[in-house]
């Protein structure tokens, strides 16, 4: 099985978990985002391109299946990724630290560009309420999931290179 | 030097392409918002390669539900009971009051003629096999599709209330738009008999979890534990489905109306099986039968008689 199949496997079975198993515990209707913390981690193991081509894959996964404004999540994981790998070069891979709480900022950083989104497309929302409601709740959540995200995301990335290699 | 100058171009195509899939990107965003560019091909296919995983997980997910709920259910069993026993108490009390209603409004409807408008609903029921993890938008992915008859627009219920309604309806799963999603417009009316105030219900950003009802008069007899049903306005959704109730009133922005706030019917958090409203219809009227007359004065006294053995 070639290395992208893996991968399409790994993403679509990640996300099936984040749709069907992790709304149970879910507040307020908010539970983990695996596509994004997977996008971070992808993107800090191999750099820019690569990151936002699995954000742009990501986001669009995430448009497409479950009817959401389409191509919002594709612009802004695409643009995270990217971003992200701009500064893989200056970590370690075995450095587990930034990615884990990179994974914070990240999530922050797509809840903005979200809601200005939102804003621009005419939907009037109290900030106060809606940080209260869904950021807050979100980053718990990523910070609880990042580091097995990460470890999953970093043991299949070494499998591949090793094979890779061979 | 002629690898720095290939390496230098090759980062600046890269950078124009990464511009480009970005500006391409805000473009799709907008258009699809305004309902004038949609992807039904692509979205399909990603929902058949994603249900089968979909459904499995989600059927390991059931059952691990139903162990820990039948596990909680047996440690609360005692304290439930007794809640249950006082709610059997006073629901026997308004059991007698609402039988009551009823022969009333029977005689009422038989004295002024009034068109039964009850109506019935084919279904067909479904799991939910999916649920976003955000909250911009509120959509649920459930395991029937058009090969069950389902198809776009078909309004989602639970025995309690509104859940939304089919806004794709794939092969093997649809996608339902929840009354919470920002979205979503419901046509809405106050059930009760001295109000009867219609408005819309839409999903809140701010709070994803209680939509509210917009377009009410300033003046408008809404106050709050008032039940929200569906009004049957818009064609989608048929009347008297309940959405909710009033939690809170909020003045609007503009100061002319005023928006409720609204706690949803169908307990969005534990939403597992809906029910698909395939087909709705008007209830058959009853038989007709002649009307009892004075005895002694019967116009036509075999007939009477008869309709009176039936």
């Amino acid at each position: 099985m070639s290395n992208i199949i893996k991968w399409i496997v790994f993403v679509v079975v990640l996300y099936a978990l984040q749709t069907s198993f992790f709304p149970l515990m879910s507040y307020h209707g908010i539970s983990p985002d695996f596509m994004l913390l997977l996008t971070t981690s992808y993107a800090f193991l191999r750099g820019p391109e690569q990151g936002a081509m699995m954000g742009f894959a990501t986001g669009m996964l995430k448009d497409l299946a479950m009817g959401s404004f389409l191509g919002m999540h594709a612009f802004t994981h695409l643009l995270l990724g990217y971003l992200c790998g701009r500064l893989a070069n200056r970590v370690f891979k075995e450095q587990f630290f930034l990615p884990v709480f990179a994974s914070l900022a990240v999530t922050a950083a797509n809840y903005f560009i979200l809601a200005l989104l939102m804003v621009l497309l005419g939907y009037r929302f109290n900030p106060v309420s809606n940080v209260q409601y869904m950021l807050l709740p979100m980053l718990t959540y990523q910070l609880a999931f990042a580091y097995p995200v990460h470890y999953l995301t970093y043991n299949m990335d070494k499998k591949m290179r090793t094979q890779e290699t061979n | 030097m002629s690898n720095r100058v290939r390496k230098d171009k090759d980062a600046g195509s890269k950078a124009w392409i990464m511009v480009f899939v970005t500006i391409s990107l805000f473009c799709i965003i907008f258009f699809a918002a305004r309902g004038r560019f949609q992807a039904p091909v692509s979205s399909q296919a990603v929902s058949l390669v994603l249900s089968p995983f979909q459904q499995a997980v989600s059927w390991v997910s059931n059952e691990f539900r139903f162990v820990t709920s039948n596990i909680w259910e047996i440690a609360t069993l005692h304290e439930q009971n007794k809640m249950l026993r006082s709610e059997v108490e006073q629901l026997r009390a308004i059991n007698v009051q609402a039988n009551e209603a009823m022969s009333e409004n029977e005689r009422l409807r038989a004295m002024v003629g009034y068109k039964q408008s009850a109506h019935q609903f084919d279904t067909v029921a479904a799991r939910v096999i999916g649920r976003e993890s955000d909250t911009w938008s509120s959509m649920i992915v459930i395991d029937r599709g058009t090969g069950s008859g389902i198809q776009n627009d078909m309004p989602v219920v639970t025995p309690a209330g509104l859940v939304g309604r089919v806004v794709e309806a794939g092969l093997n799963s649809s996608k339902v738009q929840l009354i919470l999603d920002p979205r979503s417009s419901v046509g809405t009316i106050v059930q009760r008999a001295e109000s009867r105030v219609t408005g819309i219900v839409r999903g809140d950003v701010s709070n994803p979890t209680m939509p509210q009802m917009v377009n009410i008069p300033k003046n408008a007899d809404v106050v709050e534990g008032d039940v929200i049903v569906t009004s049957g306005f818009g064609g989608i959704f048929p009347k008297g489905i309940v959405v909710g109730l009033v939690s809170s009133l909020q003045n609007d922005a503009g100061g002319l109306l005023k928006i409720g706030v609204l706690e949803t019917a169908v307990d969005f958090q534990k939403l597992e099986d809906v029910m698909v409203i395939t087909a709705s219809r008007e209830a058959p009227p009853e038989p007709i039968q002649p009307p009892p007359q004075t005895p002694g004065t019967e116009t036509d006294p075999k007939a009477q008689a008869e309709g009176q053995k039936k």
